[in-house]
């Protein structure tokens, strides 16, 4: 069993008489990235605040690795990307990390070889002696990620680390997350749930600070029925939704958006489902862009 | 091994002192402060000193000083300390509260404390910074009077000795009299949004606070005791008193800064960062 990281009972948060989180209680465990999720105004930031000790929570109990949020003894094994936060502008980016380090518990020579390790990790090295002013948006954002690996924390809680990013720096910071993850665990807010689709295994789903009742698990291999989410080229979408209903083991076939089909199959169906597609999609001379298993996250959890 | 809490805030005051000595900004503001004082010291404070030391004897029963009301200049041994003494008790709280003014509001407001609390406790953010800002003024009092030390050495050196005793009275003496507005400007700070706001608040805080309670003590004579809230409230008594004898009002500074810092602690651990 592995170690559980974050326990939050009962845990209550209210702004100007308006509940931001109502009763939240659950617990997690160290090992893949877990994605937290919501609309706007959920409560994930706040959630994320109180666990990063920014906040205190109007009523209930918080503890990571055992410990309230805050506390010394949580110095170097939690860190965090606070959403909209900027490094001093007065000093280099090299200075405030290595400042960092120094809070951290490392010596001088330490927080040096730290700084620039975490540095190079967000292709960023070059950039150490520049002050946070002159650098771009998605730059602050991996500087500030950069921070939060500094001292190779247990936990780290990344609020929105691709918001407002490229695609380019997008696919840095998920590698950044990807390269890490086998011995720090992160807790990722955001929006981007192709994003969190392709890093975390487990999600977690806020709404109207209440958390969802159970974790949604990215790859359900128990379930009694799977899906096949195929993206197809321009089709006539009746005809392909009537040819798929056909099909040996299928139980439902829908079409949420324009070209896009879920298929929904016995799992103890004898026949491979997705050879059994493309074979239909053959035989009518259709195209596909994409054959996936399982749902996207998003119908998952709104749909 | 994780540092403690002295070691938390000998790095925090250390890297304010950064900010203050070994960046653009902080020198700019160096700068400023050296050619102030070097025209206060080449000015005012040199032809007072001059003429305080021609009256002595010159014209017995007549003061010039006792006329415009400062004779307490006349009691130190050493005229140029006792000039610099009248300008530094109302040029270092005045500086103290536009210097002070962001120990933690911008940081707060950028977003930058928050990098720094993962890794420290608020209590040694708030008194880190607070130290580092008492060792900038402390410096920045020093070299003052360090100057004012030139200034009377230049005129006589045999006169070394007294004027050592002199700069370590109002060296220590200054450093007193500004902790409460430094501390006074931490628990400001620690609530407003920008520095601007802190010092506005300062000055209204000040004058109101004095102002309502004089008007109290005045009709209810046992309100007066409350004037030892407000933060500079012996800074006319300490002009009257010279050299070492200034230290007999060294307790109202001290349990201002007390009080003050209590409150200061209790805000920024309730405060959303």
């Amino acid at each position: 069993m592995k170690p559980v990281i974050i326990q939050c009972q009962h845990l209550n948060h209210v702004y100007s008489g308006k509940a931001a989180l109502s009763d939240l209680s659950f617990e997690l465990e160290s090992g893949e990235p877990i994605g937290l999720v919501g609309p706007n105004g959920a409560g994930k930031t706040t959630l994320l605040s109180i666990l990063s000790g920014f906040l205190r929570p109007t009523s209930g109990a918080v503890r990571l690795f055992g410990y309230p949020p805050g506390a010394t003894q949580l110095i170097g094994k939690v860190s965090a990307l606070p959403q909209d936060a900027r490094l001093d502008p007065s000093f280099t980016i090299i200075e405030q990390l290595v400042f960092f380090g120094r809070l951290q518990g490392l010596t001088t020579q330490q927080a040096n070889l730290e700084a620039n390790r975490v540095l190079e990790a967000v292709a960023l090295k070059e950039s150490g002696h520049e002050k946070p002013l002159v650098l771009s948006h998605g730059m602050g954002k991996r500087v500030a990620i950069a921070q939060a690996l500094i001292g190779k924390p247990a936990l780290v809680l990344l609020d929105e680390p691709t918001a407002g990013l490229d695609p380019v720096n997008v696919r840095t910071v998920r590698s950044i997350i990807a390269e890490q993850s086998s011995g720090t665990t992160f807790i990722i807010s955001s929006h981007d749930l192709t994003e969190l689709d392709r890093l975390c295994q487990q999600i977690l789903l806020l709404e109207k600070g209440v958390m969802q009742s159970e974790k949604i698990r990215v790859k359900d291999q128990q379930a009694a029925t799977r899906f096949i989410t195929l993206q197809m080229e321009a089709c006539p979408a009746l005809e392909v939704m009537a040819k798929f209903q056909v099909l040996k083991g299928v139980l439902h076939v829908t079409n949420p958006q324009k070209n896009e089909f879920i298929v929904e199959y016995s799992s103890d169906t004898p026949v491979k489902m997705d050879l059994q597609l493309m074979q239909c999609i053959n035989d009518n001379h259709w195209h596909y862009r994409q054959l996936s298993h399982g749902k996207t996250l998003e119908e998952k959890l709104f749909f | 091994m994780r540092p403690g809490f002295f070691n938390h805030l000998l790095l925090i005051s250390q890297f304010e002192l950064k900010r203050a000595f070994a960046t653009p900004r902080g020198l700019l503001s160096m700068l400023t402060f050296a050619v102030v004082w070097y025209f206060i010291l080449l000015y005012p404070l040199r032809f007072t000193a001059d003429l305080l030391v021609e009256e002595k004897g010159v014209i017995k029963g007549f003061s010039f000083f006792d006329f415009i009301g400062f004779h307490s200049l006349q009691n130190w041994t050493i005229p140029e300390f006792a000039v610099f003494w009248h300008f530094a008790l109302i040029l270092f709280p005045l500086l103290s509260i536009m210097l002070a003014a962001d120990q933690t509001c911008s940081d707060r407001e950028r977003g930058t404390l928050r990098f720094i609390l993962l890794r420290t406790s608020r209590d040694c953010l708030f008194f880190g910074r607070f130290t580092g800002m008492m060792l900038i003024q402390t410096l920045l009092i020093s070299a003052a009077a360090f100057g004012t030390l030139a200034l009377v050495l230049y005129r006589d050196t045999a006169l070394f000795s007294p004027a050592l005793s002199n700069l370590s009275a109002v060296t220590v003496n200054l450093v007193l009299a500004i902790l409460p507005f430094t501390a006074m400007m931490a628990v400001l700070s620690a609530r407003v949004k920008s520095a601007r706001q802190a010092t506005t608040w300062a000055v209204l805080i000040w004058t109101f606070l004095a102002g309502i309670i004089s008007i109290l003590a005045y009709y209810l004579p046992a309100f007066s005791v409350l004037k030892y809230l407000v933060p500079g409230y012996q800074l006319s008594d300490l002009a009257q008193l010279s050299e070492w004898r200034t230290l007999q009002l060294a307790h109202i500074p001290l349990l201002q800064s007390l009080i003050l810092l209590a409150f200061g602690r209790w805000i920024m651990a309730r405060q959303p960062l």
